[in-house]
């Protein structure tokens, strides 16, 4: 997986959380440009991508690498934000993301009942 | 004495025309020439009408617009008329000088018409136009004497077509005179096109003027052109006869139109009572006085603006600034009222020739002009007021967005962080508990630094030590934690009101923020001192200067320090720092 955030200190703890968890962390982005360049060299299978990034909102993100011509090999994408899902209205229904994760709620169990695992 | 003087000028003048259509009589009668008995009447009657006409007409002229040269010229020519009867006498000098000055008054005539109202001739083709007049006259008699032109001078009637006869024109007219005739029409179609032509581009105010001068003028002509283009196209002479007698007759009732054209302002004196009777009387309105004096002054375009009290700003009736620098096609009259310009009258230019008009205006709408400033001014405060109405709440607005964002990349970032690492230390108590030390140090950072990053927050928010200890604690406290270094230079110890120090505090605040930021200083200097009643602050930095007043900070700035009634000036030259000064008003 890759994780997209532009807070070091927050990709550094998930990277860690989501290691111990069993999940395997290919690579880390600190904003849009830099995620679409790591999703298309390290095709993950799934993004963890914060809303608020510096270039382009995550929203935005997940709508290109969603896109239908094939470039990013459309990885599952999970948005994560500090503020609470209900803060961004219908937007996070609205998106090709799979689902959303509060920041503080991050942690592998919640993460796999996003992606639907068992 | 220079009025008594122009007194005595004028009666000696309107004497020696009376003197001068006596002799012209005398020698018409008693000359030595033939005049059939039926033309002595109305030759005499219509001559000395036409040239007591334009002395007289042109002596009031004079009287009331002595700047203006068209009753010179009127009297000039009123003079060469009654001349031409010098060649009634019949001896050689008066014959001589008779044709000499048999055609001055027609080359008169095309000056005063080419240069109506003003009597000056402006720009090159008028001058060309007035010098060839004068050129086909005198000079060219001249020409014609030498070479020994009788003009029917010896046995019968009077010499030079002094009077209207069909004889007087020649039945057989020499090539020369078809020649020196078809440049006489060439010059008179040039008057019209050049007197039309310059109608047709005046504005509604000008051709008031012209209008009364340029018909009668045009009728003139016109019945000349007739007359000589008769002689040219070989008509019968008794076609000639009919419209010289007319032109006479017009050219007797043309100066009182000239003189209507040119006392206008006197005429329109009347309308001045109107327009104070309509002020009076009607609802106070915006624009009315405008659609008055416009009304008055007989010119649409004419605006008032009026000068916001204490300062060189003028506005219109809407509040809206105004521009009162004079232009080519704008003059600008200022209207006073105690000895203090209270407005200005924009109006069309060829009105700052008829000064008493504008004057009486002006006076006339005195009272309603103060009125109309003050609701000028009250709009434009309103104006100003509303639009730092909107300012304020999209400051306040702005403020809150900036709050949520810090608050949300800042403290709340940090505290998720502190969360994920106690989660991933609880994770690893069973797992690896080598690593639970650095990761309950990492989270007592994040919480330290989210801690800071609040109490920043919350200070920019509101200085507590601005309310708790006053302005110099929380001014030294400011400049403890600025990013470059603050000299406070002075700080009243006294405490005053609150508003007065948070504007105060804000100004600074403010201040030394785009002094790190933008300006890349490296010291400011504050103070902060009692001037009179008020406080000035004044906060100055030695950075690259070119600060921009308008932009959102400086301008919140000015519109938080006009709310206590203060002034803001930023002075920000290129390279040479800034200076933000604050008034504050305490009283």
């Amino acid at each position: 997986m890759l994780i997209v955030d532009d807070h070091a200190s927050f990709r550094s703890l998930a990277r860690r959380l989501l290691v111990a968890d069993g999940f395997d962390v290919v690579g880390e982005a600190g904003d849009a440009a830099d995620a679409f360049d790591a999703v298309r060299s390290l095709a993950p299978d799934v993004v963890l991508l914060d809303i608020r990034l510096p270039d382009l909102d995550g929203f935005g993100v997940a709508e290109v690498l969603a896109g239908d011509d094939g470039v990013y090999g459309a990885p599952t994408v999970v948005l994560v934000s500090s503020r609470a899902r209900d803060d961004y209205g219908r937007r996070v229904d609205a998106s090709p993301a799979r689902g959303f994760i509060a920041k503080d709620d991050l942690c592998g169990d919640a993460l796999r009942r996003v992606l639907g695992d068992p | 004495m220079s009025s008594r003087r122009d007194a005595v000028t004028t009666w000696a003048t309107a004497l020696a025309a009376v003197l001068a259509g006596a002799a012209a009589a005398g020698a018409l009668v008693s000359g030595g020439y033939e005049v059939p008995a039926e033309l002595v009447a109305p030759t005499l009657v219509l001559n000395l009408a036409v040239g007591w006409s334009f002395v007289g007409v042109g002596l009031a002229a004079r009287r009331r617009r002595p700047g203006n040269r068209t009753g010179l010229l009127m009297v000039l020519l009123g003079f060469a008329w009654l001349a031409r009867f010098l060649v009634a006498v019949d001896t050689t000098p008066a014959f001589v000088l008779g044709v000499l000055l048999g055609s001055v008054s027609l080359s008169l005539f095309v000056h005063l018409l080419v240069t109506f109202p003003t009597g000056r001739t402006a720009g090159p083709a008028q001058r060309v136009l007035v010098a060839v007049g004068y050129l086909l006259s005198a000079p060219l008699d001249a020409v014609f004497l030498a070479l020994g032109a009788q003009r029917g001078r010896g046995e019968g009637p009077p010499p030079n077509g002094l009077l209207i006869t069909p004889s007087s024109g020649g039945l057989s007219p020499e090539p020369v005179d078809i020649v020196v005739q078809a440049v006489v029409v060439a010059v008179f179609v040039s008057v019209l096109v050049s007197i039309w032509t310059r109608w047709r581009a005046a504005g509604t105010a000008a051709r008031r003027a012209l209008t009364p001068g340029l018909v009668g003028g045009t009728v003139v002509v016109a019945t000349l052109l007739v007359e000589r283009t008769a002689i040219l196209l070989l008509l019968p002479p008794s076609v000639g006869v009919v419209f010289a007698w007319s032109a006479q007759v017009v050219l007797v009732v043309w100066p009182i139109a000239l003189l209507l054209g040119l006392l206008r302002s006197r005429l329109d004196r009347s309308g001045v009572g109107r327009l104070v009777v309509e002020l009076g009387d009607g609802p106070a309105v915006p624009a009315r006085l405008r659609s008055v004096v416009a009304r008055t002054l007989h010119d649409p375009t004419a605006d008032i603006a009026y000068r916001v009290p204490g300062t060189d700003t003028y506005v219109d009736a809407a509040g809206h600034p105004a521009d009162v620098t004079p232009r080519d096609d704008r003059a600008v009259t200022h209207l006073e009222r105690d000895g203090e310009r209270v407005a200005v009258l924009r109006h069309d230019p060829v009105l700052a020739g008829e000064p008493d008009l504008v004057a009486a205006v002006a006076a006339g709408a005195g009272l309603a002009v103060e009125n109309e400033r003050l609701h000028a001014a009250v709009r434009e405060q309103l104006e100003e007021v509303r639009a730092s109405r909107t300012r304020l709440v999209e400051a306040a607005d702005a403020a809150r967005r900036r709050v949520e964002r810090d608050l949300h990349d800042g403290a709340q970032q940090r505290l998720v962080a502190v969360g994920l690492a106690l989660r991933l230390a609880r994770a690893r108590l069973a797992s690896r508990p080598e690593e639970l030390d650095a990761l309950l140090v990492e989270a007592g950072e994040e919480l330290t630094a989210a801690l800071d990053e609040l109490r920043e927050l919350a200070r920019g928010i509101y200085p507590a030590l601005l309310t708790d200890a006053g302005l110099g604690p929380a001014l030294a406290s400011l400049a403890e934690r600025a990013p470059v270094p603050v000299v406070l230079e002075g700080v009243p110890a006294q405490r005053r009101s609150e508003p007065v120090e948070q504007t105060c505090y804000f100004v600074v605040s403010e201040a030394v923020t785009n002094a790190a930021k933008h300006a890349s200083a490296s010291r400011v200097a504050v103070s902060v001192v009692p001037d009179g009643g008020d406080l000035r602050v004044e906060v100055a930095d030695d950075g690259v200067g070119g600060a921009d007043a308008e932009g959102s900070g400086l301008r919140g700035l000015a519109d938080r320090v006009a709310a206590l009634g203060g002034h803001l000036l930023v002075s920000s030259p290129a390279r040479g720092g800034t200076r933000v000064t604050a008034t504050l008003p305490c009283g």
